[in-house]
């Protein structure tokens, strides 16, 4: 059986942490034959701001039951229902509450297991508001370009001839979805915005072989992101990947319309 | 403490990012306003009338995303993600694909991750290419393009991202097989 301790140093001697998110270390520990292991972690190391990583990351170690100080209602949610144990409360040395864990004591004196049973199925007050405030947070993320975007389409409406727009798409199915798959390639970010500008592109008189292409492209496809994912994935990967998803672009654009053209026929 | 102001360095950098686009069109209408304020007052007419039309799908999109929230959170994603071989493993990287939400530099580390513990490369590209699949922004979508081509678009899609994910393994998996002889 292991559990998980989240500490402020790397060893067994080192004080629980008050908070699982933002704890530097998260050591585990095989009560079978006390060996441990300490995680730096990934809350803390810059790669992500939300605990939620720790939680991923205590899944990942199989262990059975995580024992903090403070533990948030989502992440013990989440832990409960991967079927990890949370105790929350505790205080002390890790080692100290390893034996306090191993004699039963914590868990008698908090009864936290029926708690953490009950809230595991109830669509309970906290849990609608943490999904209203992630929700709320990730709509407030995703409106300032929108916004931007808005006002970008009221000066394309008011500057932009459908003329221009013409000369720019040649009409060659061919080759304009080769430029809408380019273009989509060359934005990124929330594909909301690659509906609304391909939207009015096709008000525009842009084919929607393009703009299916631009739309497909924009999330599949993306050279302003390449570098990170390079670092992540690997220079081939991303390569690799990102060509290919270009050329998929192009298939879907063709295929889509096709179909569509197909099932028009059929109802129409 | 540390941590906090690491935090706070993070948001800031975010908000920075997030403010560079729509402040930098704000101020194009500025120099438009001052030179051609006819045509500038035209073009944010225009921009209301196109917020009010959209503003019906996007009430559906905050609804949407409200309860993907509710019953869903990274942590079962990455649980679908990598698991499974075959078919099945395809199936639940496309699945983790389409309910991923977030920008894509929230799930880097993530994918780094599960890769260096051997979730295969083509999985990974399966992921990524279902992220344009968007159950939350279908009301946007629909209300644009109509919901048959929308429907068609998803399958092909999907299809699309089983193919990019086969080329990603078999020319990734290539290149480490000729690296190691």
């Amino acid at each position: 059986m292991k559990i998980a301790i989240p500490a402020d140093k790397p060893d067994l001697q080192a004080k629980v942490g008050t908070r699982l998110g933002t704890s530097q270390y998260l050591v585990v520990i095989d009560l079978k034959t006390m060996a441990f292991e300490a995680v730096t972690s990934p809350a803390v190391s810059g790669q992500s701001i939300s605990g939620i990583e720790v939680v991923v990351l205590a899944i990942s170690k199989k262990v059975n039951a995580v024992l903090t100080g403070y533990c948030s209602p989502t992440a013990e949610k989440y832990l409960s229902a991967s079927g990890i144990k949370v105790l929350t409360g505790v205080s002390g040395t890790v080692s100290e509450v390893v034996e306090q864990y191993k004699k039963g004591d914590l868990l008698k004196d908090m009864g936290v297991e029926q708690e953490s049973e009950s809230r595991r199925t109830k669509l309970d007050g906290p849990t609608l508001f943490h999904a209203l405030k992630a929700s709320f947070n990730q709509f407030v993320n995703l409106l300032p370009i929108l916004v931007g975007v808005f006002l970008l389409i009221g000066l394309f409406n008011a500057f932009v001839s459908k003329e221009l727009i013409s000369s720019l798409f040649s009409g060659n199915r061919t080759l304009d979805t080769l430029l809408g798959a380019c273009f989509g390639s060359l934005f990124a970010g929330n594909p909301i915005n690659s509906y609304i500008i391909g939207g009015e592109l096709l008000e525009y008189g842009v084919s929607l072989l393009a703009v299916t292409a631009f739309i497909v492209a924009w999330v599949t496809v993306g050279l302003v992101q390449l570098p990170a994912e390079i670092s992540a994935l690997g220079f081939r990967f991303a390569l690799v990947r990102n060509a290919a998803s270009f050329l998929m672009s192009i298939a879907i654009a063709f295929t889509t319309v096709g179909v569509l053209n197909f099932v028009k026929g059929l109802f129409l | 403490m540390n941590s906090g102001k690491h935090l706070g360095s993070i948001w800031k950098k975010r908000i920075v990012r997030l403010l560079v686009f729509p402040a930098f069109v704000l101020l194009i209408y500025g120099i438009l306003f001052v030179i051609m304020p006819d045509r500038a007052l035209l073009a944010i007419r225009s921009s209301g009338k196109f917020f009010l039309l959209i503003l019906m799908p996007l009430s559906l999109v905050f609804i949407l995303m409200v309860i993907l929230n509710l019953f869903l959170k990274p942590a079962h994603i990455t649980q679908f993600l990598g698991k499974g071989t075959g078919i099945k493993g395809v199936i639940l990287s496309a699945t983790a694909g389409i309910i991923s939400m977030g920008p894509i530099y929230a799930w880097y580390p993530m994918l780094k991750t599960l890769r260096e513990k051997g979730v295969d490369n083509s999985l990974i590209a399966v992921f990524l290419g279902n992220r344009a699949v968007k159950p939350f922004l279908l009301p946007i979508m629909i209300s644009y393009f109509g919901w048959t081509y929308v429907l068609i678009l998803v399958v092909f899609t999907i299809f699309g991202s089983i193919g990019v994910g086969y080329c990603v393994d078999v020319l990734v998996k290539e290149k480490t097989a000729n690296h190691l002889q």
